[in-house]
């Protein structure tokens, strides 16, 4: 009797806790807008807004912030692909950009290029990437001011709730049992560090995004210049490998974000606003009995033995929740900054969630409305193109 | 007026010259982790070697009357050959686990680059030199890389018929152009802790393999 009355209340909770979102959601997916009246039009918004609902609810119901949040990182990842690239094809007509489109300045803005943008728009008051400040698909401003958002209300949680490339490696860290590869140097972990350092002193030595022009793997799922030259094919070929390594094959083998943990330059850019926003993760030494369970399964590499010491994570967590559900002693919880540790972890763990549950539902709530969308266009017409 | 217009020239193009310079020497400067003090006296050694760059072309200037830089194609390839040494040092500093120090030689006193194996092979009194490139010879690297405003110096100082006129026109140009490297021991103001010094000798070597990359190409692109 006790048993079930305790459901029934839990059960209430996370109903009264997902209304917020319930309204939220609507607002966001539906723009304010009523719903279109033909069908192709109407069930991909509809579809959106169950699935994240659904989702935000079974975070709060079963307690479980990283298992959820993955799932629906993941095919939000999934659905940017569905969505990006046929927006390419008809657009431009190509996943490759030629010189000549670049030089209109229809490039969409990603916000990866951020790092390499700030001295060169200091030094020389302009922007090194060819894309649009306020019109067309992802502009600069408009990526800029989410980007500002994001990273006071939840820091580096941008990176496991925003980000539309880290669903990839999140994705294929899942496939697998166990890691093949365990050890990996702590040297590596300081690599995006380099990475950021190195591409932001080029890129205002060179005037451009060198990120961009030579490195990012995401280049391989989303728009690249078009292959042209020599420089062009090198380029092709560095991205392609590099996404194959980082985002395919080496996070099967550890069971990490390695791009995320061991490469990305705009994660370790992001780190520092971890110390701008209130949330953090922090472990209970009381609780700790320093099992190492947190330090082998943190995707990003942000625990180790000297963290667990200190009784907290590196800068470069991304507030994903896994050593939240993983620690066998409930050490590990959501915390806000000035509060004593431990004490109503649930509380800050929903503080948290709100907020970044609202970008990830957001922004992978539009993108599965727009997945949803091809997919019913793929059946009706047999094509993802409009 | 001749000192004058080599320090002008130096003044106007020196930003340009920082960005050249900067992803060489940031970097260097984060890996050997020194104190602000430590970091002017690794500069210092830094713009000696440029400085012995500056007047070896300087030379060749009066010499030669433009006539090494003159052609593309052989400019690209010294160029290129130069940039190419740079690199391997670079990389080598940054992926070889570099930056041990050596109890004799300072580490700016331009000992070059080893790897861990070719360290073994040293005789004993020099087993323990640094493996980081030295900052006089970093300098002397990117002093005779043929950059922009390095080629406007060198159409200049061509010009003169003296070779005291294009060494002084090119001793002004140096000190115009450095300049822009006086804030940057701050460096050492974002502390001496090993992370740090493992980000700036990593970064080190990706900058390395940026400028082979370019190094190769210029070669290549000069013997076509």
């Amino acid at each position: 009797m006790t048993d079930n009355n305790g459901k029934v209340r839990r059960l209430l909770t996370a109903v009264l806790l997902t209304v917020p979102i319930l309204l939220l959601m609507r607002m966001m997916i539906t723009q304010g807008q009523p719903l279109p009246k033909d069908a192709l039009h109407r069930i991909p918004p509809i579809v959106a807004y169950v699935v994240t609902v659904s989702f935000f609810f079974l975070i709060v119901y079963t307690g479980r912030t990283h298992r959820y949040r993955s799932i629906l990182f993941v095919t939000y990842a999934v659905c940017f692909v569905i969505v990006f690239i046929p927006n390419l094809l008809e657009t431009q007509g190509s996943m490759a950009i030629t010189q000549a489109e670049m030089a209109q300045g229809h490039t969409p803005f990603c916000h990866m290029v951020i790092p390499m943008v700030i001295i060169p728009a200091a030094l020389s008051r302009t922007i090194i990437f060819p894309g649009s400040m306020l019109e067309g698909f992802a502009p600069i401003a408009t990526m800029l001011v989410l980007w500002l958002g994001v990273s006071i209300t939840i820091g580096r949680g941008w990176c496991s709730w925003g980000c539309f490339y880290g669903g990839f490696d999140e994705g294929f860290s899942k496939i697998g049992r166990k890691p093949i590869i365990r050890n990996i140097s702590r040297k590596w972990a300081y690599l995006p560090f380099a990475v950021l350092l190195a591409i932001v002193l080029t890129s205002a030595a060179s005037l451009t995004p060198t990120y961009c022009g030579w490195l990012c793997p995401f280049k391989t799922v989303t728009e690249y210049a078009a292959i042209t030259s020599t420089t062009t094919l090198i380029q092709a070929v560095i991205f392609v490998s590099l996404f194959t390594a980082l985002v395919v094959v080496l996070p099967i083998l550890t069971k990490r974000r390695t791009q995320c943990g061991l490469f990305c330059p705009m994660g370790a850019f992001q780190s520092f606003t971890n110390k701008l926003n209130i949330f953090d993760i922090r472990i209970d030494q009381d609780k700790c009995v320093q099992c190492g369970r947190c330090e082998n399964t943190c995707p990003t590499f942000s625990i180790d033995r000297e963290t667990i010491r200190k009784g907290r994570t590196r800068m470069t967590c991304t507030k994903c929740g896994r050593c939240v559900e993983e620690c066998p002693r409930h050490a590990v919880s959501y915390h806000i900054k000035g509060t004593p540790v431990g004490v109503r972890p649930q509380v800050a763990r929903m503080m948290f969630v709100y907020p970044a549950f609202l970008l990830l539902g957001t922004i992978g709530g539009s993108m599965i409305s727009g997945a949803t969308y091809r997919i019913l266009l793929l059946i009706r017409t047999g094509s993802l193109l409009g | 007026m001749m000192f004058m217009k080599g320090f002008l020239l130096g003044i106007a193009s020196g930003g340009v010259c920082l960005a050249y310079c900067a992803p060489v020497l940031v970097p260097y400067l984060l890996g050997e982790g020194k104190t602000i003090r430590g970091n002017v006296a690794s500069i210092s050694t830094f713009l000696g070697g440029r400085l012995a760059g500056y007047l070896l072309f300087a030379v060749l200037a009066w010499a030669t009357h433009f006539a090494v830089v003159k052609h593309l194609p052989y400019q690209r390839t010294v160029g290129g050959s130069v940039t190419i040494g740079l690199a391997l040092l670079l990389i080598v500093y940054g992926f070889a686990g570099s930056g041990q120090r050596c109890n004799a030689i300072p580490a700016t006193a331009g000992v070059p680059c080893l790897p861990p194996r070719g360290r073994a092979w040293l005789p004993r009194a020099c087993a323990g030199v640094s493996m980081a490139p030295g900052a006089a010879m970093l300098g002397f690297l990117t002093g005779v890389n043929v950059c922009p405003p390095f080629l406007l110096a060198f159409s200049d100082a061509a010009q003169f018929p003296r070779l005291g006129q294009s060494l002084l026109f090119f001793t002004a140009f140096f000190l115009g152009t450095s300049a822009y490297l006086a804030p940057l021991p701050l460096v050492g103001m974002v502390g001496r802790r090993e992370s740090i010094r493992t980000i700036g000798r990593l970064a080190a070597g990706i900058v390395g393999l940026f400028c082979l990359y370019s190094g190769i190409v210029d070669v290549a692109a000069g013997m076509r």
